[in-house]
């Protein structure tokens, strides 16, 4: 818990670190709005995501964002990389099965972002932020020798509506609406 | 009215009343739109009323008069201009000055106005920072019910009318932050549920402590 705050904090362009939860909270409290408030921003090229449906992969590191030059934001499709996946170990039967066209560790995904720690204005003047950064995995980019990027242009032009696990955790915003998934909204335990 | 609805700020349709005179889209709506660069409003609405020469370039020398009248007597004014014409309202501007509003007070005096015709829908409680706050809002995506968002209050930034609230809950696992601007006509009902006691303004803390802090059943 301390690292991770000494982290932030770092980020948050203050001068501490290693500090306890208490004292630095004075600090950052008392030293300005601007220093205290984090600024999130875009989920970029080395970003590391969380998998919240049982299509096989836990974390994900982004390569590529679909979207936007400074990065992906809330509701944006973004190419990964699997970094982490579930083991074999893990539950092959029941709800919670990892899917047959199983996901592995250093497979190439697409992805579109469920959650984000930036916040997302919505058009009533409210904005929601969530506490990670997480994604919904839509589909696998297959690797070929030949070929490479015009192929996969043609076969998912429009096609990223369906993700590839049957189940999806945690809450998901509206703005899945918007950007047409509707399937993942449909799963969604909780909507934002 | 319909032509420059899509310009207002919905609490400002509220104030125009159906006067099917072109003149009447000005005063009331330069009274409540506070977001909009007077001159450029007038001239967006002046092309598409088709206002007359005239009558627009007095009403730009005018606008401060207007607004004077406006503050003083809202209720006379769409009173009187249903009746008035633009050579009437030409003489009500030159009549015995009232106090003139002093270019600062403008936005002041417009947002008062914009949360005036927002309380009246809708009241809006006391709400500080450390309350435990249920909101009921209207979302355009949802059309079916009202979505509930339940959490404590973790700030409160005052901004006349987009003073907003940010609520904080943990929602299946996940900390979410929500904004919401607390004169927003989707906000169908705010209560508040309880109250902690809290010795901050800003509750940035929670974030970083843990999710027992800011689960609300």
């Amino acid at each position: 818990m301390a690292a991770a705050l000494a982290s932030r904090l770092t980020k948050g362009r203050s001068l501490l670190g290693g500090l306890t939860n208490a004292f630095s909270g004075l600090v950052s409290s008392s030293s300005g709005s601007i220093l205290s408030q984090q600024q999130r921003t875009f989920i970029q090229m080395g970003t590391r995501l969380k998998v919240v449906d049982n299509s096989g992969a836990k974390e994900v590191m982004c390569i590529q964002s679909l979207r936007g030059k400074k990065g992906a934001r809330l509701g944006d499709i973004v190419i990964c990389s699997v970094k982490e996946s579930a083991t074999k170990v893990d539950v092959k039967k029941g709800k919670d099965a990892i899917q047959k066209g199983k996901v592995k560790k250093g497979s190439v995904v697409y992805g579109v972002v469920v959650r984000a720690a930036m916040q997302k204005g919505r058009v009533d003047g409210s904005q929601v932020r969530f506490d990670d950064n997480a994604v919904v995995i839509l589909g696998i980019k297959e690797k070929k020798t030949d070929e490479k990027g015009k192929e996969k242009k043609q076969n998912y032009k429009g096609g990223f509506n369906q993700p590839l696990g049957t189940r999806v955790f945690g809450p998901v915003p509206h703005e899945m609406r918007l950007k047409k998934q509707l399937k993942i909204l449909s799963l969604a335990q909780h909507l934002v | 009215m319909a032509t420059s609805s899509h310009l207002l700020p919905p609490q400002a349709l509220h104030m125009i009343r159906s006067q099917p005179s072109k003149k009447l889209g000005f005063s009331p709506f330069l009274s409540c739109a506070p977001s909009m660069n007077p001159i450029l409003s007038i001239s967006r609405l002046s092309l598409s009323h088709s206002v007359s020469k005239s009558s627009f370039s007095l009403d730009t020398k005018a606008r401060r008069e207007v607004l004077v009248r406006a503050e003083d007597n809202p209720e006379a004014v769409d009173a009187n201009t249903a009746t008035e014409d633009n050579v009437v309202e030409a003489d009500e501007a030159k009549a015995p000055r009232k106090p003139r509003v002093k270019l600062g007070d403008v936005m002041g005096i417009l947002n008062q106005k914009a949360i005036e015709v927002s309380e009246k829908v809708r009241p809006v409680p006391e709400i500080r920072t450390g309350d435990i706050v249920e909101i009921k809002l209207e979302v355009p995506e949802n059309r079916r019910r009202l979505s509930i968002y339940k959490g404590i209050v973790m700030s409160r930034q005052n901004a006349g009318i987009h003073t907003t609230i940010r609520i904080r809950r943990i929602i299946a696992g996940i900390g979410v932050e929500i904004v919401f601007p607390l004169y927003s006509p989707n906000i169908k009902e705010i209560k508040v549920v309880s109250h902690r006691k809290v010795r901050r303004a800003r509750l940035y803390y929670l974030r970083d402590k843990l999710p027992r802090l800011s689960t609300f059943k």
